[in-house]
C-alpha cells in the first residue's frame, strides 16, 4: 500500500478548515496547501533530493513539510538551537542536496538535478537526537512511524486548539504539529518562538490542549498566564514526570485529562500514562492492559517492544534477540508502580536538555587548582535535575576564588544548563564498588 | 536574618556567580521570572536554599503551588520551616 503523505491528509479536509493560527491570522488548509505547492514549484527538487530544513519558524516548517513529504527522498529537520558546525556536519552526514532557511531553498554543491516523475515516494524524516556528546545522531523516521500514536478522530479533534511550545523541528514539537494536523484540531504557533510571545498567543487563542516538559509546566504555573486557558488536554514528556507536578496540574485544571508520555526521538512514542500517578503500573510488566510489551532487565534497564521502529544502526545496536529495544533508562519497582530513575549513561536531564557529566568534568579539570572532579545529576523539584559538581582542590588553594574561576571557565565553554548550579569542595571523591563514579543522586 | 533576607542573599550570590543581572529592588511584589532569574536560576535558588536550610518545600507539598512573586516564595519557605 502506498504510504499517505501530509498533503493528502490536509487535502482530505474542507478547504476552509482552519489549520493554523499565527498571531491574529487564521490559515486555512487550502491556503497551507497552496503555499506548500508554490514552495515546491519554486524549489526545483526531485524525488532523489535530500533537503535540509534549517531552523525554520513553525509556519515555514509546516509549509515545507507539506510541500516536500512524498516528493523528495529525505528531509533533515534541524532545530534552531544547533550551532553552525553541527549543522554542517549533519547536512553532510545526511547527504543533503538542498537546504532551506528563512530566505528560501538553495541547491548545495553536490546537487545533481534528476528529472523525476511526480509519483509519490516515501520520504525519510531525519531527526537529530538531542545529543549528549559530540554530534547528534540522525534517526530516520517516516510519516508513518511519527504518527503511529497520533489520534485521528476528527469529530473529537475539531474541538481542540493545540498550542505549540516546543521547537517544531524536534520530535516532541513534531508530535504536536502532526497531532493537530491529523485530527483536524487548530494549531496555535508563534513567531518568534519565544516563551513570552507563546504564552500571550495561548491566552489570546484560548488553547485547550498543550504538551510540554514537566519543567516548562512548572514555569508556566509560576508565570500564571496559562491558568487563563481552558485546558482539557495536558501532556507531559521529555523528562520524568513527578507526582508533585501531576498533582499541581490536576488541581489547577480539574477538567483536563493529564497524560505523561514516554517517548524518545529514537523509539518514537512508546506509551502514555493517564492515571495521574508517576511512573506506570507494575501490571503492565505482566502484559495486563499493557500498551506495548515491556520488560525490566536485570541491571534495571527498561526494555520496550514498540510495533513500529525507525531505522538506523543506532536502533539495531540497542535491540536484543527478542526484538526488545534497550531504552537505556533505569527504572525501579516501588509498590504497584514502576518509577523512572534517570539515564543509565548518567546523562543528566536539566529541564529536557541532556548533559553528559564526563564532558563537564573535562572542562572543570582544565581549571588550575582543580585536582579532581565528579559531576552528577542532583534531583530538582523545579527542573527535574540540576548539574552538581564535587571538586577536590589542590593544597592551599583559595576555594572561593577557585569556585569563581570554575564558573567563569564553564560560562565561556558550556551552555548555561550544563554549568554546575551546585559546587562543593571535598577531600576525596566517592566511587562505587566497580571503581566507577556514582552519578545518580 | 529573616527568611526574606536569606532568599535575597542567595539570589544575589547566584547572580554574581552566574553573571546574571538582577533587577535592583527585590520586594514582595517582584515577579520571580521577571527578576532576572530564569527558570534554571530559580531551580538553582531552590537547590541552594535546600543546602542551607535542609528542606525543599516544593518536594514536601501535598498540594503543590508554584509561586509567582518573591513574597509568595518567601511565605512558602516560612510555612514549611521545620
Amino acid at each position: 500500500m502506498r504510504p499517505e503523505t501530509l498533503s493528502e491528509i490536509l487535502n482530505s479536509f474542507s478547504g476552509d478548515h482552519p489549520a493554523l493560527s499565527l498571531s491574529s491570522e487564521l490559515i486555512s488548509a487550502r491556503r497551507l496547501l497552496d503555499e506548500a505547492d508554490d514552495l515546491y514549484q519554486r524549489s526545483f527538487v526531485s524525488q532523489s533530493s535530500r533537503i535540509a530544513l534549517c531552523a525554520l519558524a513553525p509556519k515555514a516548517l509546516v509549509s515545507a513539510l507539506v510541500a516536500f513529504d512524498g516528493k523528495v527522498e529525505a528531509m533533515l529537520l534541524l532545530p534552531a538551537s544547533l550551532d553552525e558546525a553541527t549543522i554542517d556536519q549533519l547536512v553532510i552526514a545526511a547527504g543533503c542536496t538542498h537546504a532551506m532557511n528563512a530566505d528560501g531553498v538553495r541547491a548545495l554543491p553536490n546537487c545533481h538535478f534528476v528529472c523525476g516523475s511526480s509519483d509519490h515516494v516515501s520520504t525519510q524524516w531525519l531527526l537529530a537526537t538531542s545529543g549528549t556528546t559530540g554530534t547528534p545522531k540522525l534517526i530516520a523516521h517516516r510519516l508513518s512511524t511519527l504518527t503511529s500514536s497520533v489520534k485521528r478522530d476528527r469529530a473529537r479533534g475539531r474541538g481542540f486548539v493545540w498550542g505549540l511550545l516546543y521547537d517544531p523541528s524536534r520530535f516532541a514539537g513534531l508530535q504536536v504539529i502532526l497531532q493537530a494536523l491529523f485530527s483536524g484540531a487548530q494549531l496555535v504557533v508563534s513567531q518568534p518562538n519565544k516563551f513570552e510571545v507563546q504564552l500571550d498567543a495561548f491566552v489570546r487563542h484560548r488553547i485547550n490542549a498543550l504538551s510540554a516538559t514537566p519543567s516548562l509546566w512548572r514555569k508556566m504555573l509560576m508565570d500564571g498566564r496559562i491558568k487563563n486557558c481552558p485546558l482539557q488536554q495536558i501532556t507531559l514528556g521529555g523528562e520524568i514526570a513527578d507526582q508533585q507536578i501531576l498533582d499541581a496540574l490536576r488541581r489547577c485544571f480539574p477538567a483536563a485529562r493529564v497524560v505523561h508520555i514516554y517517548a524518545s526521538t529514537e523509539a518514537g512514542i512508546a506509551f502514555a500514562v493517564d492515571d495521574c500517578q508517576a511512573g506506570f503500573s507494575v501490571a503492565w510488566l505482566q502484559g495486563e492492559d499493557s500498551p506495548i510489551p515491556l520488560r525490566i532487565r536485570d541491571d534495571g534497564h527498561l526494555l520496550i517492544r514498540p510495533s513500529k521502529l525507525p531505522g538506523g544502526s543506532e536502533i539495531v545496536r540497542r535491540l536484543d534477540a527478542d526484538g526488545y529495544l534497550d531504552t537505556e533508562d533505569l527504572v525501579r519497582v516501588e509498590g504497584d508502580r514502576v518509577l523512572f530513575l534517570g539515564r543509565a549513561s548518567g546523562a543528566i536531564n536539566v529541564g529536557g536538555n541532556k548533559v553528559m557529566p564526563e564532558a563537564v568534568e573535562q572542562h572543570i579539570r582544565c581549571v588550575g587548582g582543580v585536582l579532581d572532579v565528579r559531576v552528577f545529576g542532583k534531583k530538582s523539584s523545579i527542573m527535574g535535575q540540576l548539574v552538581a559538581a564535587e571538586v577536590v582542590a589542590g593544597p592551599e588553594v583559595d576555594v572561593v576564588a577557585l569556585r569563581a574561576e570554575i564558573l567563569s571557565h564553564c560560562r565561556s565553554h558550556l551552555e548555561k544548563w550544563q554549568i554546575p548550579g551546585l559546587i562543593s569542595f571535598v577531600d576525596q571523591l566517592q566511587e562505587n564498588m566497580a571503581g566507577k563514579r556514582v552519578r545518580l543522586i | 536574618m529573616t527568611m526574606k533576607d536569606k532568599v535575597i542573599e542567595v539570589i544575589s550570590q547566584i547572580a554574581d556567580e552566574s553573571g546574571w543581572k538582577i533587577i535592583g529592588d527585590l520586594n514582595d511584589a517582584t515577579v520571580l521570572l521577571e527578576s532576572g532569574l530564569d527558570s534554571l536560576g530559580f531551580a538553582i535558588l531552590v537547590a541552594r536554599l535546600e543546602e542551607e536550610l535542609q528542606y525543599d518545600p516544593f518536594a514536601m507539598m501535598d498540594e503543590p503551588v508554584y509561586p509567582r512573586t518573591l513574597g509568595e516564595f518567601v511565605s512558602i519557605y516560612e510555612r514549611f520551616a521545620p
